[in-house]
């Protein structure tokens, strides 16, 4: 089966950066797979996904998203991914509703009507049904600046889902989230693999997130240190759990000291 | 109650076809424009000084001029002004609403935008439209406070001018869209927006009238939208009269070509700079 994902050889050297923050990196993701991207701070991650996500270009190299190339087929490559942000990207002043109500113009999937009663009974009754799915049914037509946080990602994820696409890109999506949000969260997107087979390709801090990838990748200074199974990760590096692997592969590399060190400096 | 399956909740083309290009690229930007109109209907401030604007512009400015310099004239001035500053006005809310760019950028929605589907023309388009809606309340304003002061345009000049509104929004919208472009923060586009639309006050002959530029001037005022929208608007509130002449710089045609030739230019250059600008980093 053809990778739904395929980067070859990716660089990427920003305008006034005298060193590449991504430096070569290859990889591939197979259609439902769930792929893992990790790495300490500024070893390129959002990097790579903003790349990958058209938001940013590249200095050179090769990216191919289910079968379209990222630079000469970036419409294309575009209606067939779904972003949640590191950063959120949603219209405060505007409801939940009204938000999702944009993404699906935009994407077009519905005709844009200016009140949720004159959209289409289908679109009304989907978002209703979705918003009951995510737990935000009584924040539907609330305006986003008042909800939490958690409530902002779920609402992110059901509007990155309303155009279903085959690759849902997840940069740090749990973020600020408490224990619970991130739970339900995460029930969700599993939910979501099982049964439309989406693709999932995350970033993320939190080490435990990734236990549950078909592939994790340890990205760091800009390069891939390592691309398989967590399993096939935890055996060479002789550790019982993803993070301790993780951390151990930091601190052989010296990223971790390079880390302290550099936070003992600023605190200095 | 059991929670209904994703597979029928996730997503919705599943069922529904999407729209055809055309109209995926009409709808997106109908929705760009719609979420700017009630991005405005919910800042009382942008409201307010979508009002106060003509007030301070055809009440103060223009009602001075009026008292001091329009004894000299062959013309109307009264009429001559009025039209200018409806089209200065729809010039400048524009500029001013297109600032939300940076906003968007600020607050990340243009990640949302540009990871869209669609035609970053279609985006750009919309949120000039979006940026119309203030600008139109304001121009509706100048008309208002034109009335008080005894400036009347018949039932025709009136329609003829809101028929051209969204072009002339749109000519004022492309220019705002370059500067835009290069623009990283709101304060820097605040100073620009003054820098663009108060010399293009002058230099378009909004409120004195340009006939007899030379030099620099006079190439800025022709390479500039705003000169042939206003010649444009005064043609028809001039037509067949007396004063057509000494008013009307240009053959209606002139200028309709020249506005669509720029407002071409400046968006083209303008959409190009602002998708770079979020994505060449």
């Amino acid at each position: 089966m053809p990778a739904i994902i395929e980067v070859e050889n990716l660089v990427k050297r920003y305008k006034k950066s005298k060193e590449s923050a991504v430096r070569g990196v290859s990889f591939s993701v197979q259609p439902g797979e769930f792929f893992a991207f990790l790495g300490p701070n500024g070893a390129g991650k959002t990097t790579t996904i903003s790349i990958l996500t058209t938001t940013l270009s590249k200095t050179s190299g090769e990216v191919h998203i289910a079968g379209f190339d990222i630079d000469k087929q970036a419409r294309e490559v575009r209606e067939h991914i779904g972003i949640v942000f590191q950063r959120p990207g949603m219209d405060l002043t505007l409801t939940a509703e009204q938000n999702i109500r944009f993404h699906a113009a935009m994407y077009g999937v519905f005709a844009y009507r200016p009140t949720f009663k004159l959209m289409p009974a289908e679109y009304r009754d989907r978002v209703v049904r979705l918003a009951e799915i995510v737990g935000i049914s009584d924040a539907l037509f609330r305006p986003v600046g008042k909800l939490s946080g958690g409530m902002q990602r779920k609402l992110e994820i059901v509007r990155s889902l309303v155009h279903t696409p085959q690759v849902l890109f997840l940069d740090e999506p749990t973020q600020g989230l408490d224990a619970l949000a991130r739970r339900s969260l995460w029930d969700y997107v599993d939910q979501l693999r099982r049964q439309l087979g989406t693709t999932v390709f995350l970033t993320t801090h939190y080490i435990d997130e990734a236990e549950g990838a078909d592939t994790v990748c340890l990205i760091n200074r800009g390069a891939i240190a390592m691309c398989c199974p967590p399993a096939e990760l935890k055996a060479n590096m002789g550790a019982d759990t993803l993070e301790d692997a993780y951390v151990d592969y930091l601190r052989a590399d010296g990223a971790a000291d390079t880390a302290v060190e550099a936070s003992l400096e600023v605190l200095s | 109650m059991t929670a209904p399956a994703i597979t029928e909740t996730a997503g919705f083309s599943l069922a529904s076809p999407r729209l055809t290009r055309v109209r995926r690229e009409v709808n997106a930007t109908v929705a760009v424009m719609a979420r700017d109109i009630t991005i405005t209907l919910r800042s009382p401030g942008t409201l307010l000084m979508s009002l106060a604007m003509p007030l301070v512009m055809m009440g103060l400015i223009g009602g001075n001029l009026m008292q001091n310099m329009a004894s000299g004239l062959h013309f109307e001035f009264g009429e001559f002004m009025l039209v200018g500053m409806l089209v200065n006005m729809l010039f400048m809310m524009t500029t001013m609403g297109m600032i939300n760019l940076i906003d968007d950028t600020d607050n990340n929605f243009s990640s949302e935008l540009l990871v869209s589907p669609v035609s970053r023309y279609s985006i750009v388009i919309g949120k000039i439209l979006g940026s119309s809606f203030s600008a139109i309340i304001s121009s509706l304003g100048v008309l208002v406070v034109g009335f008080a002061m005894g400036i009347e345009l018949g039932p025709w000049q009136l329609l003829a001018l809101l028929a051209l509104s969204p072009l002339m929004c749109l000519a004022g919208g492309a220019l705002a869209v370059i500067a835009m472009g290069v623009i990283k923060n709101r304060k820097a586009a605040n100073m620009v927006v003054m820098f663009i639309t108060m010399p293009q006050m002058f230099l378009s002959g909004v409120i004195i009238p340009i006939g007899s530029s030379s030099g620099v001037l006079f190439v800025l005022s022709r390479i500039l939208p705003m000169t042939y929208c206003v010649d444009l608007g005064r043609a028809v509130v001039y037509a067949g009269t007396p004063s057509y002449a000494d008013v009307v710089l240009f053959n209606p045609a002139v200028s309709l070509v020249a506005i669509a030739a720029l407002t071409a230019v400046f968006l083209v250059i303008g959409t190009w700079l602002y998708a770079r600008s979020e994505k060449d980093k």
